[in-house]
């Protein structure tokens, strides 16, 4: 049996975002709405402090995704 | 690395009672109970584009010489146990794939053979009994893919990243795994034609368009691929019968029988339980026939095997001369004790244990999964649950 896996694990997503950091289009698919933004900052006490812009948006298809700009490395992800 | 071989048209060989007789001949396996498509073709037919896997008129009209061959699938196993024997006889653990395509490791093998991933391929050549394609690689896909094109009699040996192998050949490849082979003609007409065009696309569109199948077609074509697992060797424990002329009915049920009352009888059981069998007959008018079953649980009482395997034959094509049962996997012993007190939740946990190694001997080890709560409060979505091998 193969070991334990993490769920929901962020995958590497190709993001458009306006000057402002707000996602225009996702992977090709341009965004409609956003619905919700947060900042999350976590163990900056240690070597590898987390610091993330999340976007809840919606797509002009009408599909509900939740993207995220690493603020350590300005990559984007797509996470559920 | 890997090595993959392969022995192109092993059923059919096995069938024609040689490669040799297969030489100029049209031979196609003909298609089980005189309806569906039709199986491996030589040479020949394929000439006359003729393939496996086409539909029996289409393959007629195409070529009206066709022979045909009834399958021999209990000749075709021994064969191959036989070839995976020898290769294990080498030192290998294998992971046969199906009749005809194997792959092994050859990370354990090297200081055996002198150190070189060609001697230890100069090994497993000599020690196979018929011609093979043999090729090497850093995964099984990339290793198979050389394997596809390598010559008879000669090996290849991939030193370049399986992605730059695998770059310019075609999607087509695909077709060698079952979960990938669907995808194929979905892909040739999206215009995507090698392998490497596949993976120059992102995961996330290839799994958005086709799902799982898409991530693992990115996969294999991104030079990633899963290790081999080597199979699980074990005595092989089979009785046969041999029927008197033109059996059916009531006599083939008494000899079915007779055979689960001896299998269940030979010492090499130890006491375990059956958790799946196959039957198979040898046919009066040549040709073999095959059927697997997977019992609902793990048992070693005789009318109960009796009554799922009597329904399989009715499968039989042709009155059988030897019908043989033989056990393909193995459930845990029997002659548990029962308790004095009727204990709901020891049974019910017992009997999910069995539903799951059921599930797991069916679906793969995978089939049951328990999904873990970490830190159902944490704000980064990745740290709130896990995925853990399930364990009653």
């Amino acid at each position: 049996v193969s070991g334990p896996r993490r769920l929901s694990l962020p995958r590497p997503a190709r993001v458009c975002a306006a000057p402002g950091g707000q996602p225009l289009a996702v992977d090709g698919r341009a965004v409609a709405h956003v619905r919700e933004s947060w900042l999350v900052e976590d163990r900056w006490w240690t070597e590898q402090p987390l610091r993330r812009r999340y976007w809840e948006l919606v797509s002009e298809s009408g599909r509900d995704l939740v993207v995220f700009h690493d603020l350590a490395d300005g990559r984007w992800f797509r996470q559920r | 690395m890997i090595a993959c071989v392969l022995i192109p048209r092993f059923e059919l060989s096995v069938a024609a009672g040689g490669l040799e007789s297969l030489a100029g001949r049209a031979v196609a396996i003909a298609p089980e109970r005189g309806s569906g498509p039709i199986g491996e073709v030589s040479g020949a037919a394929q000439a006359f584009g003729v393939r496996a896997g086409m539909a029996l008129g289409e393959g007629l009209a195409r070529c009206p010489e066709l022979e045909l061959l009834g399958a021999d699938p209990i000749a075709v196993a021994a064969a191959w146990e036989r070839t995976l024997r020898t290769l294990e006889g080498i030192g290998a653990g294998v992971e046969p794939a199906r009749p005809g395509l194997a792959c092994f490791s050859l990370d354990g093998l090297r200081g055996l053979y002198g150190g070189s991933d060609e001697l230890v391929l100069v090994a497993a050549r000599r020690a196979l009994d018929r011609p093979a394609r043999l090729a090497a690689a850093p995964t099984r896909f990339c290793a198979l893919a050389g394997a596809l094109v390598t010559r008879p009699r000669r090996t290849l040996i991939v030193r370049e990243s399986a992605r730059a192998h695998l770059a310019p050949l075609p999607v087509a490849l695909l077709r060698s795994r079952e979960r990938t082979a669907p995808l194929v003609d979905s892909l040739e007409r999206l215009g995507i034609a090698t392998l490497g065009e596949l993976a120059s696309f992102p995961r996330a569109a290839l799994a958005d368009r086709f799902g799982t199948a898409g991530i693992e077609a990115h996969r294999l074509a991104g030079g990633e691929d899963d290790p081999p697992r080597p199979r699980q060797v074990e005595t092989p424990l089979r009785e046969s019968l041999e029927l008197p002329e033109a059996t059916g009915g009531p006599a083939l049920e008494h000899a079915l029988a007779v055979l689960i009352d001896r299998l269940l009888a030979r010492p090499e059981r130890r006491g375990r339980t059956l958790r799946a069998a196959t039957l198979a007959a040898r046919l009066i008018d040549g040709g073999s026939w095959r059927s697997g079953v997977t019992f609902r649980e793990a048992l070693a009482h005789p009318e109960r095997m009796r009554l799922a395997l009597l329904p399989r034959l009715a499968g039989l094509p042709a009155p059988a001369s030897v019908l043989t049962l033989a056990a393909e996997c193995f459930g845990p012993p029997t002659g548990e004790q029962h308790a004095l007190l009727d204990q709901a939740g020891v049974h019910r946990r017992a009997r999910l244990r069995e539903a799951i190694q059921q599930m797991r001997s069916a679906a793969g080890a995978d089939a049951a999964l328990r999904v873990h709560c970490l830190e159902l409060d944490s704000r980064v979505p990745e740290r709130r649950v896990m995925l853990t091998p399930f364990e009653s």
